[in-house]
């Protein structure tokens, strides 16, 4: 009986039909991403070998591999974590337990936020403007990683704030209840806790790191290099800079399409492989960790 | 302090969460050794009370006191009084189980570390009394490096008790400490609690708690100390109507 005008039947319906909505957006997406992996597996997948990973490109880079720019990726992703990792989370400790609530502290966290935002050709310019010319840096894997660790720095921070906020008060209380001052509380107890969760935001940030092109153009990346770098200093290859050079730039765009292909499919791996081995590390941090 | 005498005394305290006047010219002595329960409605300022005797209200902002808080003789808001200190010699226990997500050896050592204890004799000596007199050492012997959180919520609770222990405090505060536990457990707190060679200040919503495990009671209302006293005559021959209400269930 429809006692308030819907009867079960109706509210059956309605389910369904939202169910049928829920799993075609799902199952969109997962067809979307699957198209493109498929693809670039396909279009990629013959390009790679043990030669194509290990070598120095050749011939106008239509042959050989792409080994710098593995190796300069690798460089500017970890490079850019030593960098946004301690400010993010120092900057995320001050505004989760320090800072006293107030327009000050909405202000600086939605600058956060707003930052997060920010198109990456602007910290492209930022760290062109002051790493490479400024300070003098120069056209290197230093002024790539600085810049790299200031674009990932917003998501970094925020990420790492929420973490923290979401570490039960009762940690802190109990802490500081047994005599631990404000900075022991927060070194013993509260960041273990929170610290699976701060790594998520550095998660996700260090895959950015790896596939962002417009910051590292000015910053960072030679089209060819054709030794291992000597020093922070030196100018890198790296696969994004790599991929859109060969596509656009080259005497040969068209011979050099499974490089290209081979170079994406590349990078998404490695991404997906720094991935994996960051939720590792956080799975095990995790462990006798809930509550 | 002269023995028997009041170990917590405070006098006159008013306290203020920004413009809300929590507690109103409140003054009560505690006697050394022995069990004081608070109690009152939800919001009459009895936990606040509490808070105030390890200076947990230090980090509420927009928080402000007035009057004086004296424990074991010495003025815990004085200019000179450090919270750290305080916080040793007046241990707490919260009101659901908050043990650390680590292991119960390292919950146990948690105060003794901050104070500098890092041989490995010395702490498992202070672990084994600390569970012995929080009743958890024959429950827990065997496993003391599985994590406090695998524990059952009376079992927890026991841990917070002996972390708190294992700093050999003079007085132990505790917030409502069975409101997050079953009846069997609550009986073995409170069974504690009586046995307990300490002074104890516990906050309570449950009566007939307060009448067990106490020798004396406190009873507050909006603000206001109304009636404090033994026990056994707040429960029989209450002075004020309020109490008689409260006590009663009239209201609360």
């Amino acid at each position: 009986m429809a006692l308030f005008g819907y009867s079960l039947k109706e509210r059956q319906t309605r389910e369904l039909l939202a169910l049928g909505v829920i799993r075609f957006l799902g199952g969109s997406f997962l067809a979307v991403m699957g198209a493109l992996v498929v693809y670039l597996v396909y279009r990629g997948g013959s390009a790679i070998s043990w030669d194509f990973l290990t070598e120095y490109p050749r011939d106008s880079m239509t042959a050989g591999g792409i080994w710098p720019a593995i190796v300069g990726t690798f460089g500017l992703a970890a490079g850019s974590m030593l960098v946004a990792i301690p400010l993010g989370f120092g900057a995320a400790i001050y505004l989760a337990e320090y800072a006293r609530p107030g327009p000050l502290l909405t202000v600086i966290r939605l600058g956060v936020n707003n930052l997060a935002g920010v198109p990456s050709v602007v910290f492209g310019l930022f760290g062109l403007a002051v790493f490479v010319s400024f300070l003098g840096f120069g056209r290197s894997l230093l002024s790539g990683c600085l810049t790299l660790g200031v674009l990932t720095l917003p998501t970094v921070t925020a990420a790492a704030e929420e973490a923290l906020r979401q570490t039960p008060a009762s940690f802190r209380e109990a802490a500081l209840a047994l005599g631990a001052n404000r900075w022991q509380a927060i070194r013993q107890v509260v960041l273990p806790a929170a610290l699976p969760g701060m790594l998520t935001g550095a998660i996700l940030a260090l895959g950015r790191a790896a596939g962002e092109t417009a910051p590292i153009i000015f910053t960072a990346s030679a089209a060819l290099t054709l030794n291992a770098p000597e020093s922070v200093f030196s100018e890198v290859m790296a696969l994004p800079t790599h991929i859109f050079n060969l596509a656009t730039n080259g005497a040969h765009i068209a011979a050099t399409r499974p490089q290209q292909f081979g170079a994406c499919l590349t990078l998404i791996v490695l991404v997906l492989g720094l991935s994996l081995f960051a939720l590792i590390i956080r799975a095990r941090l995790r462990k006798g960790r809930k509550w | 302090m002269v023995a028997g005498g009041p170990i917590i005394e405070a006098r006159d305290v008013d306290f203020y969460y920004g413009a809300f006047h929590a507690l109103k010219g409140v003054s009560l002595d505690v006697a050394a050794k022995e069990t004081t329960a608070l109690i009152g409605p939800s919001g009459c300022g009895k936990s606040t009370f509490l808070k105030l005797l390890n200076r947990m209200n230090d980090f509420v902002p927009g928080a402000r006191l007035s009057g004086e808080i004296k424990v074991a003789g010495r003025s815990i808001y004085g200019s000179d009084s450090d919270p750290v200190s305080i916080r040793r010699l007046v241990g707490m226990v919260f009101q659901r189980p908050n043990p650390f997500p680590k292991s119960i050896y390292d919950n146990i050592c948690y105060g003794p570390r901050l104070i500098g204890a890092r041989k490995k004799a010395d702490l498992d000596v202070l672990v084994e009394k600390a569970l012995k007199a929080a009743a958890l050492w024959d429950d827990v012997k065997d496993k003391l490096t599985k994590s406090a959180l695998d524990l059952s919520g009376g079992q927890q609770q026991r841990v917070c008790i002996a972390r708190a222990l294992a700093l050999s405090p003079e007085i132990l505060l505790m917030d409502e400490p069975t409101s997050a536990l079953d009846p069997i457990a609550t009986a073995k707190v409170e069974e504690w609690i009586k046995e307990a060679d300490l002074s104890i200040v516990i906050v309570t919503h449950n009566m007939q708690q307060a009448a067990r495990v106490s020798e004396h009671t406190a009873f507050f209302y909006l603000g206001e100390l109304v009636e404090f006293g033994p026990t056994m005559e707040i429960f029989t021959r209450p002075r004020e109507r309020r109490t008689e209400n409260y006590i009663t269930g009239r209201f609360g």
